[in-house]
């Protein structure tokens, strides 16, 4: 744990380095603005003073810091510009947080094998409460049709729907496993995905360029990509928001599973638990010696998936 | 020399190679999660969302001590049983449909299904009745379906079964057994997806 916190601190450094520059770059560029927002004004008055607050706010926001380097206070204003903008251009009234980890928590799944019968009433909760796009059907998680005796999701059917449970199969279920040792950070050229405090491997959405690195360095197929803004019906748009949760993302960026960290830094479990309908899922602290997690862990025969690897994935799979 | 010298370098290397994967393997975040045995306050989690349905004490402690359920009695439509199961006569109606004819009863197996008295008290009706002739509450029909489901108890106790009612933090409510499952017919139905799956990219 030590070491992995004194890598977190050298990435803190390495960025902290290049903040210098960014400095430079970023007085230079409140000067450009202003130039282009007195020429923009100079030429066309009318949309200009319409729009100037707008403009104003997205270039603010074009050259603000890496998530991990902003104090509370910049944090605190980013999210205030985001929900100010989501009214300017949406009219929607979003309450975004930037809470950050509960201390002394540590955040692990399980997964019941045997209880979960393909329902797929999580996917469905995921999609409603992440504001996942509704026109490509993202899904940050799948549920695989299994063949007995089979453990790799990959030998499975995906894609299925037909009246479930069908006999002599059972369903697995895979999604972001939030791996302590996660492949996908270190590959990022940009440094926008890490892995925070309580065990959450979160996604800068501002500072991911969408090189899609990460994408095939994980060995879970956890991560999605975006190809366009996400679509979803007015409505429906879930207004309880995290800055680096279920906010709605701009184009061309990575976006994956957060544990739903909107509502678990609440205490709150995460959608697809509390959609469940048979309990397969099972969410809790792995910090706390009574806590579910740790019970299954504890008296249940658990496995992760690719072990091997080394990744560390705080996932389990367990079976009655 | 030139072979004593690669033997050396060969050597270094593969004792680096092992000692380099030694650590590695060493330094799993769950060394610190075994050791981590000191409680974890649940109530320190500020909560956003409170459970609203109507709760009981469970009788049970779980690792953590007390915990509390779901209470079923309110959702029991026709509670109190004994406003018609009484020494009076009854006239109805609705016969079909207050005599429990709406009822299909497949809990047990093939051979020898269970039966209204095998979990219902036949004297007291608002009450459960177990093997042992203990009333059971219907607000803590686990006392009753652990007789036979013990495993089933024991991990629903412990947090493997069933789940836990909104929040993970705070203080611990978890759903009844027959929150979730029909007591009369306990096993899911089978039924559609609530949605699918297109293929990834």
């Amino acid at each position: 744990m030590s070491a992995k916190k004194t890598e977190y601190g050298e990435d803190q450094d390495l960025l902290m380095k290049k903040s210098d520059r960014r400095t430079f770059l970023k007085g230079c560029s409140v000067a450009a603005a202003a130039a282009s927002a007195a020429l923009t004004s100079g030429c066309i008055p009318s949309v200009a003073a319409e729009n100037s607050e707008e403009m104003k706010l997205r270039w603010q926001e074009f050259f603000k810091k890496n998530y991990r380097l902003m104090t509370q206070e910049e944090k605190d204003a980013t999210v205030a510009r985001l929900e100010r903008l989501a009214k300017l251009r949406d009219g929607l009234d979003v309450q975004m947080g930037s809470y950050p980890p509960l201390k002394g928590v540590l955040y692990g799944y399980g997964f019941n094998i045997t209880r979960c019968e393909g329902f797929m009433e999580c996917v469905a909760a995921c999609v409603k409460e992440n504001n996942l796009d509704r026109k490509t059907n993202t899904q940050y998680i799948r549920i695989f049709e299994m063949e007995p005796g089979k453990l790799d999701p990959g030998t499975g059917d995906g894609q299925y729907y037909h009246k479930v449970p069908v006999e002599n199969k059972f369903y697995m279920g895979t999604q972001c496993f939030h791996c302590e040792n996660a492949p996908c950070t270190k590959a990022c050229p940009t440094k926008a995905t890490w892995r925070e405090p309580d065990g959450i491997v979160v996604v800068d959405y501002d500072w991911c360029i969408g090189c899609r690195y990460c994408q095939a360095a994980c060995p879970y197929y956890g991560r999605r990509f975006n190809w366009g803004k996400p679509e979803i019906p007015r409505q429906e748009i879930n207004l309880r928001q995290h800055y680096l949760g279920n906010r709605v993302r701009p184009k061309g960026k990575m976006e994956k599973c957060t544990f739903c960290i909107q509502r678990t830094r609440k205490g709150r479990l995460p959608a697809c638990v509390e959609a469940c309908p048979t309990g397969a899922r099972v969410f809790g602290n792995l910090l706390d010696p009574d806590s579910e997690i740790r019970y299954v862990l504890k008296h249940k025969k658990v496995f992760r998936m690719k072990e091997e690897l080394g990744t560390d994935p705080k996932f389990w799979y367990f079976i009655d | 020399m030139q072979l004593f010298l690669t033997g050396l370098i060969l050597l270094v290397g593969i004792t680096t190679l092992f000692w380099g994967r030694a650590r590695a393997s060493e330094s799993s975040f769950l060394d610190e999660v075994k050791k981590s045995t000191a409680r974890f306050d649940n109530r320190s989690v500020p909560l956003v969302k409170e459970v609203t349905e109507d709760t009981v004490l469970s009788h049970e402690k779980y690792q953590g001590g007390s915990f509390r359920v779901l209470a079923r009695k309110k959702n029991i439509e026709r509670y109190q049983c004994s406003n018609c199961h009484n020494d009076k006569p009854v006239t109805v109606n609705r016969g079909a449909e207050l005599t429990h004819g709406d009822i299909v009863l497949n809990h047990g197996s093939a051979e020898r299904g269970l039966v209204c008295i095998d979990c219902h008290s036949p004297e007291q009706r608002d009450y459960l009745e177990d093997k042992k002739g203990r009333k059971i509450d219907f607000d803590h029909s686990y006392d009753l379906c652990g007789q036979c489901h013990f495993r089933q108890k024991r991990d629903w106790i412990g947090g493997a079964h069933g789940k836990r009612v909104v929040n993970w933090a705070g203080d611990r409510v978890v759903y009844n057994c027959t929150t979730c499952h029909d007591p009369h017919s306990p096993r899911f139905e089978k039924r559609f997806p609530a949605t699918y799956s297109v293929p990834l990219d």
